[in-house]
């Protein structure tokens, strides 16, 4: 039998990712395709023996208390999809945003990072800007691409702005205090925000039919204005009722978004909206976007299980030997990897392959290992969007309307991933944008 | 419904054999499993808030009901043709070509799950019985001690044996498929990702 | 049979790579490289690398991982004489008491008749400190801890704290940070003082309780059976001894980085570190022995544990 142990762990490395980027493309289901590539590793570098790794760690991905929060996100979008809440949101951002060009985008980065101060899991977010933004703002005549770019790279923000479990993890791993990383994310979050909404309002100007401005909103009479403004005011207190339950101390940050499809439920019943058959019919989109987004995160965490068994740890740290003496070299080595690493792996893999390598060098060559964590953090900002393996592309796909195609978001990806590579190099060259508050 | 016939392509999201049907209908009721978690959820933040009686169950009930969901999900989305693909060749074929390239996908999918289900034989039989073929129940270890892994871990071994099964059942479809049958829409059109 | 040959094995750890306990079983997993002149090479990998740290008895057992360094109170649901040997909450007042028990007083042997099913040879226990425990509320009593909200990890420490009058809350380790930080838990039970005040804990819960009294998990190191039984005298050796002076390095230099941190939490001055006094250690731990019993019924495994256990203390004066 073919002893794939052969071709060494780097050409191990290579083979896999050719692998997965050929199967990929065939149509087979993704979630199958790394299972697949994980299941020919085990079988063909160690023999039967090691299948088992596979589904233990099914087993274990799928138990996580964290991901309690992935299907209530996703049943709060389907409820307010489904309730007019959605569509009156929008409406009244429209008349408050309405008269700047590009206004409705701008306003969905701002509930992106709201949302990201609410959750640190970006499947759940992707998924609610996903059935709440994308549709709105494809309505309001806004450019396709555009808007699949700000929803995707907007909620990839829950794991920059606290809390974040990307974070915690980086600093479990690297042993640095998470409040310090949290306290250095935030500013990098913002700048995130910033350059996404920068770049939307610049893309507008030059050419005004991405983004027309509503007309209607002129000529109403101040009593309409008033009853779109309402629509503002369910959303806004189901906000205020979860992020004052997470910084209040009220319940847990996994514990808040149950919360947060009471209160949606709640708004619904004010609203006069209700109906079992509504929540029953959200419950049944929940299982089926879950059980897109779970099996893609499924295949990931079997593939990373066996490629650490392979090596994959003792082969990043070959990389690193010898390469260079200069510590600024080093750390954009590092970041090439990181890069590299996440056009094909899930984050968490990312995080158990590489922060026991890089954390400690980092100390040693005596730069800042929180300034490090958040560029660490950022560098998976890229790999949330970028092909051929781009979590936040396949969430988004799981809930956008016909028509829009694996393609299509990650053509429309490309320009929100240059804008986090500039932002990655500026906390690069600028560490104090991460670390001003430290004396 | 027009094109309907023994291996025809059936209308997008629906079950196109009897396993997946019954799977699709245990769906729709399995799904509320994530309303009552929601429900206990709030329960137990209103227990420790106001009444300051944290209770023991709800943290290892909730991460329970929806591991039975996300493994479900597998299986759910199988039948309903939900699985995210990327079908940068798949989509500029014709009709042939794509009838055989359902046909492997749908071999290679069966033979992925099924290695699975053999792989998860044993972690399901460890949860049930010791080292030495004594029968006991595995549990979680915690203060509450609920049965979960005995639960959760015969169950994912069910739904890989179902999974493999659909996959077969598409398989058989695809190969009873007359050649010209346009599957999935014309190619070009990206029909297969609308689905 | 195994003369000559060279073992490559691979060992995971239930410690994050960040935490000096990890560090620790590195430094083991090279030492033991350089005395066997290179003929065990042993890669040392953190938590959750190949399997999730619940799952690597099973995994040592099938010869997936080769070994492991863990406390195997994460596999009391697979039998409750897990939790009694690898953490009898309120037996061990110093770390000396616990190896000794392993390595002279009856604990391996048991130990072995317990894993040895699994497929998995037990080599020796190693230690770190009496566990501190993170709060946002002073704590100088047993009857503080009524109502108390406590995150706990499974197992008897649990068990034990919801006897003493507490509520624990059940957490992963990575919402312990977040929750603690906001007061949805007013304390919470993760692990040695110093490795608590490198994830920050003291700038969010300033009255840490140490020295602990409450939880001296085992750091247990263990390895396929397989390969156990065809290793040659000397590398068995080599593993065993090498494993009492991993003990030795660990609770050492555990005890050392806890001393240092605590005098640095002492100068800090908006930190108190709340040290509990003798009389309330006993009640706590009649509180925690009355628990043993409890978990002894729940299995025969459990059962032996628990009499080579109390047979022990008796020995030694410590019941
Ligand atoms: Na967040
Ligand atoms: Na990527």
């Amino acid at each position: 039998m073919l002893n794939l142990q052969d071709l060494g762990i780097g050409g191990g490395s290579l083979t896999m990712f050719a692998l997965l980027l050929g199967l990929l493309v065939t149509g087979m289901p993704l979630a199958f395709v790394t299972i697949l590539v994980a299941l020919i590793f085990a079988l063909g570098w160690f023999g039967p023996m090691v299948i088992p790794i596979v589904t233990t760690r099914i087993y274990s991905f799928i138990t996580q208390y964290v991901f309690v929060s992935v299907p209530m996100f996703v049943l709060m979008a389907s409820i307010l999809d489904r309730s007019g809440i959605a569509r009156d949101l929008f409406d009244a951002m429209k008349i408050i945003g309405g008269r700047v060009r590009g206004g409705v985008a701008v306003q969905t980065l701002v509930v992106s990072v709201i949302l990201a101060a609410m959750s640190g899991i970006i499947g759940g977010e992707i998924v609610l800007l996903g059935l709440l933004a994308l549709p709105q703002m494809l309505r309001l005549g806004y450019d396709r691409n555009m808007a699949i770019g700000v929803v995707c790279s907007g909620g990839a923000l829950g794991t920059m702005i606290p809390p974040s479990i990307v974070l915690i993890i980086y600093g479990l791993s690297a042993n640095v205090s998470i409040g310090d990383l949290f306290t250095a994310s935030f500013v990098p979050g913002l700048l995130l925000a910033s350059l996404y909404a920068a770049y939307v309002l610049i893309r507008v100007r030059l050419n005004p039919s991405l983004a027309p401005l509503p007309d209607e909103g002129d000529g109403m009479a101040a009593a309409d204005r008033w009853s779109l403004m309402k629509g503002l005011i369910m959303p806004l207190l189901v906000v205020v009722f979860v992020l004052g339950s997470i910084y209040g101390g009220i319940a847990s940050v996994t514990e808040a978004s149950a919360i947060g499809v009471a209160g949606v439920i709640l708004s619904t019943v004010l609203r006069g909206e209700f109906s079992w058959r509504m929540l029953w019919d959200s419950a049944l989109q929940t299982l089926s976007t879950c059980g897109m987004i779970v099996w893609i995160g499924i295949g990931a965490s079997a593939l990373i299980g066996v490629y650490n068994l392979m090596g994959g740890i003792r082969f990043i740290e070959g990389l690193l030997l010898n390469v260079s003496d200069t510590p600024i070299v080093i750390v954009l080595l590092m970041m090439l990897i990181l890069g590299v690493l996440g056009m094909f792996l899930d984050w968490v893999g990312i995080a158990l392959l590489c922060i026991p390598i890089f954390a400690p060098i980092v100390v040693k060559l005596g730069y800042d290992p929180v300034w490090f964590g958040v560029l660490f953090s950022m560098n998976m900002q890229v790999s949330f969007l970028s092909p051929p393996f781009g979590p936040a592309a396949f969430y988004l796909k799981s809930v956008a309307p016909p028509g829009i195609t694996l393609g299509i978001i990650f053509r429309s990806l490309v320009p929100f991933i240059g804008l986090q590579i500039l932002a990655l190099a500026l906390v690069l060259a600028f560490p104090w944008i991460a670390l001003w508050w430290k004396p | 419904m027009e094109t309907q016939h023994d291996g025809g392509a059936a209308p997008p999201g629906q079950p196109t054999d009897r396993l997946s049907a019954v799977i699709a209908w245990i769906g729709r009721y399995l799904c509320i499993l994530f309303i009552v978690s929601t429900a206990v959820s709030v329960y137990e933040i209103v227990m420790r808030y106001l009444f300051n009686s944290p209770t023991v169950w709800v943290h290892e009930t909730t991460t329970t009901l929806t591991a039975i969901c996300f493994a479900f999900g597998g299986a759910y989305c199988l039948a309903t043709d939900k699985h995210i693909r990327v079908v940068l060749i798949y989509d500029h074929v014709g009709p042939r070509v794509r009838r055989w390239m359902d046909i492997v996908i749908s071999l290679v999918g069966a033979g992925v799950c099924g290695l699975m289900a053999y792989a998860s034989w044993g972690m399901a039989w460890k949860s049930l019985f010791t080292p030495s073929g004594a029968f006991r129940i595995e549990t979680s270890g915690s203060a509450w001690n609920p049965p979960s892994p005995a639960l959760l871990k015969p169950f994912l071994f069910l739904i890989l044996v179902v999974m493999t099964l659909q996959f077969l059942l598409q398989m058989w479809r695809h190969i009873r498929r007359p050649p010209g049958d346009v599957h999935h829409g014309q190619p070009g059109a990206g029909v297969y990702e609308d689905a | 049979q195994g003369k000559g040959k060279t073992y490559e094995l691979r060992f995971q750890s239930s410690d994050t790579s960040g935490a000096l306990a990890f560090q620790i079983a590195r430094d083991w997993a090279e030492r033991v490289g350089k005395m066997s002149g290179g003929r065990i090479r042993i890669e040392m990998m953190p938590v959750g690398s190949v399997v999730e740290y619940s799952e690597t008895l099973e995994a040592v057992g099938a010869g997936i991982l080769q070994g492991h360094v863990t406390d195997s109170s994460y596999f009391t649901g697979k039998d409750p004489a897990f939790a009694l040997i690898a953490n009898p909450v309120g037996a061990w007042s110093d770390p000396n008491d616990m190896l000794n028990f392993f390595n002279y007083g009856g604990g391996r042997e048991v130990y072995n008749q317990i894993v040895n099913p699994y497929g998995v040879q037990f080599i020796g226990a190693s230690a770190a400190a009496v566990e501190s425990i993170a709060s946002r509320v002073p704590i100088d009593k047993v009857a503080d801890l009524k109502g108390l909200k406590i995150r706990a990890p499974e197992g008897l420490v649990q068990s034990t704290f919801a006897a003493a009058g507490a509520s624990p809350v059940n957490l992963p380790q990575s919402e312990v940070f977040t929750s603690l930080d906001k007061g949805v838990i007013e304390a919470a039970d993760a692990t040695t003082l110093a490795t608590n005040d490198s994830m920050g804990l003291h700038d969010i819960a300033k009255h840490p309780l140490w020295p602990g009294f409450h939880s001296l998990p085992i750091v247990d190191i263990s390895i396929n059976k397989a390969i156990w039984d065809e290793m040659p005298e000397d590398l068995k050796t080599i593993l065993t001894v090498s494993v009492n002076d991993l003990a030795r390095d660990s609770v050492s230099r555990v005890a050392m980085m806890d001393k240092k941190v605590a005098a640095k939490l002492r100068a800090r001055g908006d930190v108190t570190i709340h040290d509990w006094p003798l009389e309330e250690r006993q009640k706590f731990r009649q509180i925690a022995q009355s628990q043993w019993a409890k978990f002894a019924e729940r299995s025969p495994n459990a059962q032996k544990v628990y009499q080579a256990l109390t047979a022990y203390l008796k020995d030694q004066g410590l019941l």
